[in-house]
């Protein structure tokens, strides 16, 4: 191909990128102009997904009408998905100003995106958090989840279902078949998904699925996603592996997750989602380097998005347990994390700095024991 | 400019609550899925010194900055659901609400 067209079509993407980031820079921005939170986190988010380094600290005003002249050709899950980069930057502020809220929803608007998560901010807005979490509740979660089909068998063993209602908010059902399946993952090889995902569980003192006080079986999907994606289990890890499973969703709903930790564990708009509590004595998101850790998940779950097409909370993992991680990495397309990323402290699963405090106690406990 | 909250309160009487419960809890459900409007929430008080008298206080907020809280109230008022869940509830109750309009001064925020 003639280097002139490619050159041509680089700048092109570079020119739109940089458009996109002034339409959502003037969105999000606050009366006082965009909080640094929200700058890092926006500027991780674009040089992550394209390449592009844009400083948004520094960028011209750009209005609904303009931007979605300059998303036209783009496809509706494109736009919707650049709308909840917009929520994204709204969810970290605390309290989000009216009439930031109020500007991406005629944004939003603009760009023909009709979105939840949309509604969903300006009920943090006004202060609606009751109304919010319903709307949350129904709106974000469920309804994702009938989307995935209604009626469909759940993937793996036991009689635990992934009610589209009810999960993932419901309490965890007893249920001795699912929690010996997992008893058994202790026998695979030490390199399969089932016994690192096992290991996990063990090490940390979690309670195994299925048993008393055990995660619930819809929750515990996205333990397999620890392992294959290799993140810790910490709020950092937690908010990493979250962003990673809601991007890969094909589905641009997949978007909850984010949204849902962001208000659990950064600015506690969120009291609980059943097995996770509100925790805000640490800003997750606005810890050094964690907008890139974001960043590069969301990057890693948009290429497991497109070689996939599938929603990771509903692939059959007990099927494959017994196979090898690095097969299931590459079966999946998982990259491999960004060196940003890394620079900023994203550490594996087994790493004792991907832990909790408890969780590293339970470890050192179970290590001295063994001694 | 603080944006101001604005609250409805209604006085009513009734022998038993628990309609009026379910109603309110109906219209929660359907007003969280609804297209947002500056309705943020709703409590059914019961008053300890005069059994049978309830007080429900209806809190309304600004979604947007060019429309007031107590606007965005009259608005719902007008709604075709407001009006159906309202008839329902004091389909229910025992003589004559009365009502109430307030505007917020200060709340206990995060």
């Amino acid at each position: 191909m003639d280097p002139d067209v490619i050159r041509s079509g680089e700048d092109q993407e570079r020119t739109e990128v940089r458009l996109v980031a002034r339409g959502i820079a003037t969105a999000v921005a606050p009366e006082e102009g965009l909080t640094d939170v929200q700058a890092d986190l926006l500027e991780a988010i674009a040089s992550a997904l394209t390449g592009v380094d844009v400083d948004y600290r520094s960028l011209e005003p750009l209005g609904p009408e303009e931007l979605a002249e300059v998303l036209a050709r783009r496809d509706l899950d494109y736009r919707q998905r650049i709308v909840h980069h917009m929520v994204l930057a709204e969810l970290v502020l605390r309290p989000i100003p009216t009439v930031v809220a109020h500007r991406v929803h005629l944004y939003a608007e603009a760009l023909g995106v009709k979105d939840d998560f949309v509604r969903l901010a300006r009920r943090y807005a006004q202060g609606a958090f009751g109304l919010a979490y319903k709307d949350l509740q129904r709106n974000g979660f469920a309804a994702h989840l009938q989307g995935g089909g209604e009626g469909e068998v759940s993937p793996g063993p036991g009689r635990g279902s992934l009610d589209p209602a009810a999960a993932p908010f419901a309490p965890a059902e007893l249920d001795p078949e699912l929690e010996a399946t997992w008893r058994g993952f202790a026998g695979l090889p030490p390199d399969t998904l089932g016994f690192q995902a096992w290991d996990m569980y063990d090490a940390r003192g979690f309670e195994l699925p299925g048993g008393p006080g055990g995660a619930p079986r819809y929750l515990a999907q996205h333990d397999f996603v620890h392992v294959l994606a290799d993140y810790g289990t910490n709020l950092r890890g937690e908010l990493e592996v979250f962003s990673f499973i809601g991007r890969a969703d094909p589905d641009p709903k997949g978007f909850a997750w984010l949204a849902t930790l962001t208000g659990l564990f950064e600015t506690g708009y969120i009291p609980t989602t059943g097995f996770f509590d509100r925790d805000v004595r640490e800003r997750v998101i606005q810890a050094p380097g964690m907008h890139r850790r974001v960043a590069d998940a969301i990057r890693r779950g948009k290429e497991v998005c497109r070689a996939n097409n599938l929603d990771l909370f509903e692939v059959d993992y007990y099927a494959v347990a017994d196979r090898p991680v690095e097969d299931l990495r590459a079966h999946f397309a998982v990259p491999p994390k960004g060196e940003h990323a890394l620079e900023a402290g994203s550490v594996g699963l087994f790493d004792l700095a991907g832990m909790s405090e408890i969780q590293q106690q339970a470890v050192a406990a179970r290590r001295g024991a063994a001694q | 400019m603080r944006n101001h909250n604005f609250s409805q309160t209604i006085a009513i009487r009734c022998e038993d609550p628990t309609p009026l419960i379910e109603l309110l809890e109906q219209w929660d459900v359907d007003q969280a899925s609804a297209d947002i409007m500056g309705y943020m929430g709703i409590r059914l008080l019961a008053d300890r010194e005069e059994p049978g008298r309830y007080l429900i206080v209806a809190d309304f907020g600004v979604v947007d900055p060019d429309v007031s809280a107590a606007d965005e109230a009259a608005r719902n008022n007008e709604r075709p659901e407001t009006q159906a869940t309202s008839a329902a509830m004091l389909a229910h109750c025992i003589g004559e609400p009365e009502y109430h309009d307030y505007d917020e001064l200060y709340r206990t925020d995060f």
